[in-house]
């Protein structure tokens, strides 16, 4: 008897394919991507708002002939962000300067590891890296870069002027008094909402019989927890199925703990306690575990009751796309979120509100030891991120070829461009970034790049106000930040996904960092730490 | 009875092989699909969204991911060639001969140390030792580095091929007066036919997906397609569509040659029903 | 010489009287055959050993060497809580896939064996998942176990079950990542075994069937004991990776949630290149050397009476 013929049974796997195709499908039958109420999502092509040119030809008198610039970026393509700039500009460095530029894209977690592999060896591949602020502590500290104070003025360079940049972002680019980093991007997180949904009658009704108050973008974590208790389980998007009250992205290595440094800044930071944050300044004991960290990591715990349980995996993709697709009410994240709204297969455009992190009526003084009442909502901005920008090594061959093209990229003209696109990843944090009254930007400009209108104003004044704001968070730039900041993100993970309290996971991390002190040198760190922060 | 046991066992090949193709099928979905869409539950494209071929396109187009592909042919080729060239002979030595001090056993054990140690340990010496020869950034590296580390694989599988091949005909060809290494090479490597296949493939394989000397080694014109793929985790996140493409692209070659290697797993059958 | 009991016991090596006139001749002859790869090998690998060795005896600040502390670093691993749940993960990973993979690799190889039209299709098919880059297959299982509606609970759903937590629940992570190891690697046994058997004599299972046996006597009573020693060599091999598996927990979970996926090579890694701690990290590497070829020997000299000659 002959085998029995396996083909037939072929036909099973495509069954349950099917199956569970229809299964899932039902939700989509009806949703055309983008289309909604005749806000239709214009996709603007990377290529079509051009930065403009600014650096004129050399023709035979080349100053920089000869020279190669290898510059470091994360890896993302042509039209990538934070790599898609330097393409872009390479034909108008290289008919300026006469001198080659060579782009090396590396995957963006192992940047900074491969730039130090060639930095400590003194191999000298790369000239510059467009590098992350947090880079810096290792940079400088061991004296792998060079500052470009002696080129800024220098009329030979492309001209651009740090005091462009807003306060919070502007101190990102100095280190012990000098200038390191030229601006680039300049990253941190505010707060976005769903207009539409906030401004619905409907809900404004329920909302104030529940809780009592009016329903308007959350001022306190409170008010943010109430909102996105109120709107967890209804279908926010039209598609008959339950959403989220909030979404974060808080994977392990996915960038998570930054989103506990915005987040938990006004529980510590404050009036009476603007800079201790990390450690103490005198004796370098981590202060990560204090009450105030606690009770912030206490609430994001909470917090995550209001958002799917699969959050706790995601990274930035993916919570974004929840919250693109419509099926989040808040989260707080990075620029990218308000530019992504903007593009095809948003389903969000046009309904995007913005406005600073929320802040706390009660923070805790690390100094005094006790908890301090606010009358006024205290708020913390924060420049939370890797704010992008490039930096030239020490063992560079070619370091005015190198800071020529870096300045290039700063100038007005072209940053202006830069921060409305955003494809880029270059995120707005100059005066003329902003829109009138705060800056001297135009809102033409965010057109051009297919913002809309509504949802440019709410993001521009939010990031605004985020860097302009008096406190701001003290960002950590010493030595080994990364290993600190790895002891705290996995700890964030222990607690978010119930393998400890909030106490537990911060005793922890304080535990671990207090082992990196230790074996790094408390005495060099205390050092260093105070001069990262301008204490004395 | 018979008819039951046998579908049975044909239900359970689809099974596997459904379970095999399937994550493949959904990377194809994912290079199709726009990056928004990667997280829609759809499975079906034309009938529950519309695929696009941009993806595809792009990737295609571009240049280095052409070259990546060429660097990467070459480095496995190279290194799995040399690997079993190598290891033919290690492994037959081992087979066939008793080793004293050290024994054997312990040459064995010694050759399979070399997979055991986590590779970053290794990543800064390497790197000095490159750039000391004027390796940096060269394919020739790589192949060297992917041999030295197949080895094993090619040693220790091929060993125990060669010791369960009958002795007859080698000493048959000893007796009419061949060397060792002639009786090796005319009576022993036909034979092992499948197991040599079989070895290439996964030194092929193995040097193939390697990615961390890959990664430190290299920063233009070497870059095989494993730092590709990493570079699919951008600051925003992982691009889905990206590693749908790449890790599709990426198994084209490989697949061929594997294909190709395969037929000699199957000659290796007709070749054993003349034995005895 | 009974040519069956010759095939199935003729395992060992050259030892017997038939050895004696070539003797000489053996003893060079046996150093061509190993040296070659032996020099490649201790070439390539001995001033890596010495320098990580070397780096293993210091600190490190900024990536670059800063005081000497002999046996510091390995005190220091001891009393790394980190260090030893990344050990704990780890073994709990090996112990999860090394067997399942032994187990259905070698039932696929059997499965597969037959010379039935199509066969050869399905065989190449099996081996597929060997050449997808294990990075690439661990971002492409994030789409995979995506929680809401993703393809793999969707299937669940259909069958009436509930959506499992694969990424966001610690457990289920260790889970999801085994799954995938297994997936990639089940075809390596799959095809090392499956060349093993095309290398089995036919005549014994025509004898055998003569005799009146059914196909589980005929894998128990002949298959399983010819293929035993090189299966353990394929146990060996994976034991072995299995260890030092790397890319597939860092691009699926990096070691989350938490500390829950964080396997050993991760965290040397991360000590390596993000932490820049070489000194520290090299200390970890020779850990790990010592206790996989611990685990090794151990099996060796369990299975050494597969290898020795009989007589």
């Amino acid at each position: 008897m002959r085998r029995a013929k396996p083909i037939r049974f072929l036909l099973l796997p495509f069954l349950i394919v099917l199956l569970a195709a229809c299964g899932g499908g039902e939700q989509q039958t009806g949703q055309k991507s983008g289309v909604d109420e005749g806000m239709a999502a214009e996709a603007v092509k990377p290529g079509a708002y051009k930065a403009p040119k600014v650096a004129e030809p050399c023709g035979n008198d080349c100053p920089y002939e000869g020279d190669t610039v290898t510059v470091t970026v994360n890896t993302a393509g042509k039209e990538g962000p934070i790599s898609g700039p330097l393409y872009e500009v390479r034909d108008e460095f290289e008919a300026a300067t006469g001198a080659k530029l060579e782009i090396v894209e590396l995957p963006f977690a192992e940047h900074f590891p491969k730039l130090m592999t060639d930095l400590t060896s003194q191999t000298g591949e790369y000239d510059a890296s467009i590098a992350g602020a947090w880079w810096l502590g290792d940079l400088v500290g061991g004296d792998f870069i060079i500052p470009y104070d002696k080129y800024y003025n220098d009329p030979k360079f492309p001209q651009w002027d740090d005091q462009d940049v807003l306060p919070g972002p502007r101190e990102l680019l100095y280190y012990g008094g000098k200038k390191y980093m030229v601006a680039n991007d300049h990253d941190g997180q505010v707060m976005y909402y769903r207009r539409d949904l906030l401004e619905d009658p409907k809900h404004q009704e329920a909302f104030q019989k529940k809780y009592g108050y009016e329903l308007r973008p959350p001022q306190t974590w409170d008010e943010f927890a109430d909102v996105a208790e109120y709107f967890n389980g209804k279908d926010l998007n039209g598609d008959g199925e339950p959403d989220s009250g909030l979404t974060m992205h808080l994977k392990v290595g996915g960038q998570g703990m930054f989103h506990f440094m915005s987040f938990s800044a006004p529980y510590v930071i404050g009036p009476e306690n603007p800079n201790l944050y990390w450690f103490d300044p005198e004796n370098m004991e981590p202060l990560i575990d204090s009450p105030g960290h606690v009770r912030a990591l206490k609430k994001l715990v909470e917090l995550t009751h209001y958002g799917p349980e699969a959050m706790k995996a995601w990274s930035l993709g993916e919570s974004w796309d929840y919250f693109l697709r419509g099926e989040a009410a808040l989260t707080f994240t990075w620029g990218d979120l308000g530019a992504l709204a903007q593009q095809e297969g948003s389903k969000v455009k046009g309904k995007i509100g913005a406005a600073p992190i929320p802040g706390t009526t009660e923070y805790y003084n690390v100094e005094d030891g006790e908890w301090v009442k606010s009358d006024e909502i205290n708020v913390v901005g924060n420049t939370t991120g890797g704010s992008w920008a490039g930096v030239i090594s020490k063992f560079s061959d070619a370091p005015e070829a190198t800071y020529y093209l870096l300045a290039l990229m700063a100038t007005e003209e072209k940053s202006t461009v830069y921060a409305a696109r955003g494809w880029d990843g270059v995120d707005p944090g100059r005066y003329y970034h902003f829109l009138p009254p705060d800056g001297t930007g135009s809102m033409e400009n965010y057109k051009k790049a297919g913002w809309n209108e509504g949802d440019a104003r709410e993001y521009t004044t939010a990031y605004f106000d985020n860097f302009n704001a008096e406190q701001q968070f003290p960002y950590l730039r010493i030595p080994a930040t990364f290993e600190y900041w790895t002891a705290l993100d996995t700890n964030l993970s222990d607690a978010v996904t119930g393998q400890a309290t909030p106490e537990e996971a911060l005793k922890d991390t304080a535990g671990e960092i207090e082992d990196i002190t230790e074996r790094l040198g408390r005495e060099q760190q205390l050092k260093i730490y105070k001069t990262s922060l301008n204490l004395e | 009875m018979r008819l039951a046991y046998r579908t049975g066992l044909g239900a359970i090949t689809v099974l596997a092989l459904f379970l095999v193709l399937f994550p493949f099928y959904w990377a194809f979905l994912n290079s199709i699909k726009r990056p928004e869409e990667t997280f829609q539950p759809t499975w079906i494209p034309f009938l529950q969204f519309q695929p696009t071929l941009e993806h595809w396109r792009s990737q295609l187009a571009t240049p280095e991911i052409r070259h990546a592909l060429l660097n990467s042919v070459i480095i496995s080729i190279g290194a799995a060639t040399l690997a079993l060239a190598l290891g033919t002979l290690a492994a037959y030595g081992l087979a066939r001969f008793r080793f004293n001090r050290p024994s054997n056993g312990a040459l064995t054990t010694w050759f399979l140390s070399q997979r055991v140690l986590p590779p970053v340990m290794f990543v800064t010496p390497f790197f000095l030792l490159m750039r000391q020869f004027g390796l940096l950034d060269s394919v020739l590296a790589l192949v060297l580095l992917n041999a030295t580390f197949t080895l094993p694989f090619a040693v220790i599988i091929l060993s125990q091929t060669f010791r369960e091949l009958p002795r007859e005909l080698e000493e048959a060809a000893l007796v009419d007066g061949a060397s060792h290494l002639q009786s090796f090479l005319s009576v022993v490597l036909p034979l092992a036919l499948p197991g040599l296949a079989a070895t290439w493939v996964i030194c092929m394989a193995f040097s193939w997906n390697e990615f961390l000397f890959a990664l430190s080694l290299t920063s233009k014109s070497a870059i095989p397609m494993p730092v590709i793929i990493a570079g699919a985790e951008h600051t925003r996140g992982v691009q889905f569509w990206f590693v749908g493409v790449n890790v599709l692209l990426t198994m084209l070659v490989p697949i061929v040659l594997a294909l190709l290697a395969q037929r000699y797993i199957i000659r290796g059958l007709t070749l054993g029903a003349v034995k005895g | 010489m009974d040519s069956a009991s010759d095939n199935s016991r003729s395992l060992g090596y050259e030892t017997g009287p038939k050895a004696a006139p070539s003797k000489t001749r053996t003893d060079y002859t046996k150093f061509v055959f190993i040296g070659p790869a032996v020099i490649w090998i201790v070439a390539f690998t001995i001033f890596p050993l010495f320098y990580a060795l070397y780096t293993s005896l210091y600190t490190y600040r900024f990536g670059q060497r800063f005081g000497f502390v002999g046996v510091g670093n390995f005190t220091r691993l001891v009393t790394d809580e980190n260090l030893l749940s990344s050990l704990r993960v780890t073994l709990s990973f090996v112990a999860g896939t090394v067997t399942v993979e032994m187990v259905l690799g070698v039932a696929l190889a059997l499965l597969l064996s037959r010379e039935i039209r199509g066969t050869n299709v399905m065989r190449g098919i099996a081996t597929l998942p060997l050449f997808a880059t294990p990075v690439a297959v661990g971002y492409l299982a994030i789409t995979l176990y995506y929680e809401q509606d993703g393809p793999i609970n969707s299937l669940i759903q259909a069958f009436g079950g509930k959506g499992i937590p694969w990424l966001s629940d610690p457990f289920w992570a260790l889970v999801a990542v085994i799954l995938v190891d297994i997936w990639q690697w089940t075809p390596f046994v799959f095809l090392i075994t499956l060349a093993g058997l095309q290398g089995l004599p036919s005549e014994l299972y025509d004898a055998a069937r003569v005799d009146g046996a059914g196909a589980f006597q005929n894998f128990r009573y002949l298959t399983l004991p010819l293929l035993a020693p090189l299966l353990w060599l394929i146990l060996l091999l994976r034991l072995v990776e299995a260890f030092r598996v790397f890319d597939i927990p860092v691009s699926l979970t990096l070691g989350g949630p938490g500390r829950a996926t964080e396997v050993y090579s991760l965290y040397t890694y991360r000590t390596a290149l993000r932490f820049f701690d070489h000194g520290y990290a090299a200390a970890q590497g020779i850990l790990l050397l010592v206790i996989v070829m611990l685990i090794v020997s151990l099996i060796f000299s369990r299975i050494r009476g597969l290898y020795e000659e009989e007589r």
